[in-house]
C-alpha cells in the first residue's frame, strides 16, 4: 500500500481560493486503506468545502485512480459534472492526483501528503520496508531490505557506528545488517554474506519513468 | 606504536591560528614516550578529517607543503556524491597526498543539521572498489592508499572487513567503543598484512593516555588513533 497522510486543510483552503465549482476525488485503494481518501474522507471534504461557500459539482470514489485504465471507466459517470468543474481535489497519492490531472485537464488540488510504500500493522501503524530502488537485492540478504531499513541505505555491510546490535541513528531498533546476517545464516546462505554489490546506478533509475 | 591524532576542521576558529596551534600539539606528541614514531614513519602524523568546518584539504596541503607534516585525510561517505567525491579525490592528487580514511558517517539525524539530506551515494566499499578498479575519472587505479574505519562488535563486521580486504583496501581502523575489538578479526587482518589502527575518541580514555595505550598494547595495532575535539587542550596536553 502506498501511505498517504491528510494535507493541512489550510493549504487546501488557499489552493481553492479563486475556484468556486469543486469535484471532489477520492481512492479507493490504498487512500482509502490509510483513512485520506475513502469515501468518509469525500464527505467529509464535500461538507467542509460547502460550509467555506463552495459549490461541490460532484464526489467520486474511484477504485485505482493511479490506473489510466480504470480512471477512464468510472470517470465516465461524473462527465457532464465535470465540465462546469474549475477544480478537483484529490484524495489520493501523488500519482493518482497527477492521473487525474493530466486525464481531466482541469486544475487539480491534492489533499494528502504522500509518504511511503508501507506495511500496514494495523491502521495508525505503518512501516516503510521497500523503497523501490530499481534492482532489488533481497535475494542476497536473507529478505531484510538495507536499502530501505538500514537509514543510511548501506549495501555492504554495517556502518562504523553501531552498537554490535542496534542501529547508530534509531537506537532501538536492530541494525539491519544484523538482521540480514541472521537471516542468511537460518537459510544457510552464508555465501551471500561474501557478495560485493557495486555502487547504484542512478542513472538507470533516473530512467524508470518508463519501462 | 604510534599515536595519531585526529581532528575535524572547526567551524569558527581562525584558520592560520589553527594551523599554528596543531604544529605545537605535534611537538608535544613527538615527546610523549610511548609514541614510537621511528619504527613507522611511513604513517600520516596527524588525520584531519573533514566534517562541518572549513575545507580540510586546503589545511592537509599546508601541512604538507610548509610544515613538510605527514597528513591523512580523512572524510564521510554521507556529505558528497561520487561527483563531489571526485573532485576532492582530484584535488588530493594534485597536492600529492596520498592517505585517505573513509567512513560511512554519522548520519544527519545524530547532528545539529537534522533537516539534511543524506547522501551515502556510495558506501566505503563502493568508493575502494572504484579507487581499486581505477573506476573513476582521471584517478588512475590504486592511486591511494585506502584506509576504511569499521566496527568490530558484531560478526557482521567481520564480513565487512573481509570484503574490504577483497577489494584491495590498504589499512584498517576499528572503532573503540569501550570494549577491546574482537581479537580474530584482528589476527585476520595482520595476516593479510594489512595495516591495523584503533580508532579512539579522547573521552572514551578513562585514565590516563599511557595507561590506555599500555592496556592494548598486546593486540598487534601498528597505530591507535586518538580523535581531539580541542587541539589546545585534549588528551596530550592534559598534565
Ligand atoms: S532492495 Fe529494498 S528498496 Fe530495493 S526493491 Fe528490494 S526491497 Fe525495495
Ligand atoms: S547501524 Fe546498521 S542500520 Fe543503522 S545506520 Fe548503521 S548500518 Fe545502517
Amino acid at each position: 500500500m502506498f501511505l498517504t497522510e491528510k494535507k493541512d486543510i489550510q493549504e487546501i483552503d488557499e489552493a481553492l481560493k479563486k475556484y468556486k465549482k469543486i469535484g471532489v476525488v477520492g481512492c479507493a485503494s490504498c487512500a482509502s486503506v490509510c483513512l485520506t481518501g475513502g469515501s468518509r474522507e469525500v464527505k467529509e471534504m464535500k461538507k467542509h468545502l460547502e460550509a467555506s461557500g463552495k459549490e461541490v459539482t460532484f464526489t467520486i470514489s474511484i477504485d485505482e485512480p493511479c490506473d489510466k485504465r480504470v480512471l477512464k471507466e468510472d470517470i465516465r459517470f461524473v462527465e457532464d459534472e465535470l465540465k462546469e468543474t474549475e477544480a478537483v481535489v484529490v484524495l489520493s497519492c501523488g500519482t493518482g492526483v497527477q492521473t487525474i490531472g493530466e486525464f481531466t485537464q482541469k486544475k487539480v488540488i491534492s489533499g494528502t501528503d504522500s509518504k511511503y510504500i508501507a506495511q500496514t500493522e494495523h491502521i495508525g501503524e505503518y512501516y516503510a520496508l521497500c523503497g523501490g530502488c530499481d534492482v532489488c537485492r533481497l535475494n542476497f540478504t536473507g529478505g531484510v531490505c538495507t536499502v530501505t531499513l538500514c537509514p543510511k541505505g548501506l549495501l555492504n555491510g554495517p556502518c562504523e557506528g553501531h552498537n554490535g546490535n542496534n542501529c547508530e541513528v534509531f537506537e532501538d531498533k536492530e541494525c539491519v545488517f544484523v538482521k540480514s546476517y541472521e537471516m542468511l545464516k537460518k537459510y544457510s546462505e552464508e555465501d551471500n554474506l561474501n557478495k560485493i554489490f557495486e555502487p547504484r546506478d542512478y542513472g538507470h533509475s533516473a530512467a524508470r519513468t518508463k519501462i | 606504536m604510534q599515536i595519531i591524532p585526529q581532528i575535524e576542521t572547526p567551524v569558527s576558529k581562525n584558520y592560520s591560528v589553527f594551523e599554528e596551534n596543531l604544529i605545537k600539539l605535534l611537538n608535544a606528541i613527538k615527546n610523549n614516550t610511548q609514541n614510537n614514531t621511528g619504527t613507522y614513519n611511513s604513517l600520516p602524523q596527524i588525520i584531519i578529517e573533514q566534517n562541518f568546518g572549513f575545507n580540510a584539504l586546503l589545511l592537509c596541503r599546508d601541512l604538507k607543503e610548509k610544515h613538510k607534516i605527514k597528513t591523512a585525510y580523512a572524510f564521510n561517505m554521507r556529505d558528497k556524491n561520487r561527483i563531489s567525491l571526485l573532485s576532492d579525490l582530484i584535488t588530493l592528487k594534485q597536492i600529492g597526498l596520498k592517505d585517505i580514511i573513509v567512513f560511512e558517517g554519522v548520519h544527519p539525524l545524530k547532528t545539529e543539521f537534522k533537516s539534511a539530506k543524506p547522501v551515502y551515494d556510495i558506501d566505503i566499499l563502493g568508493l575502494g572498489l572504484m579507487l581499486k578498479r581505477g573506476l573513476m575519472n582521471d584517478i588512475q587505479a590504486d592511486l591511494f592508499n585506502f584506509g576504511a574505519v569499521i566496527g568490530s562488535s558484531a560478526p557482521v563486521d567481520f564480513l565487512k572487513a573481509k570484503k574490504l580486504i577483497d577489494i584491495g583496501a590498504d589499512s584498517f581502523f576499528i572503532n573503540y567503543g569501550g570494549v577491546n575489538p574482537d581479537e580474530s578479526m584482528i589476527k585476520y587482518i595482520k595476516s593479510k598484512n594489512k595495516k591495523l589502527f584503533l580508532n579512539v575518541k579522547e573521552l572514551s580514555i578513562k585514565g590516563s593516555l599511557n595507561d590506555f595505550i599500555k592496556s592494548i598494547d598486546n593486540f598487534g595495532f601498528d597505530g591507535v588513533i586518538i580523535k581531539i575535539t580541542d587541539e589546545n587542550l585534549n588528551v596530550f596536553t592534559r598534565k
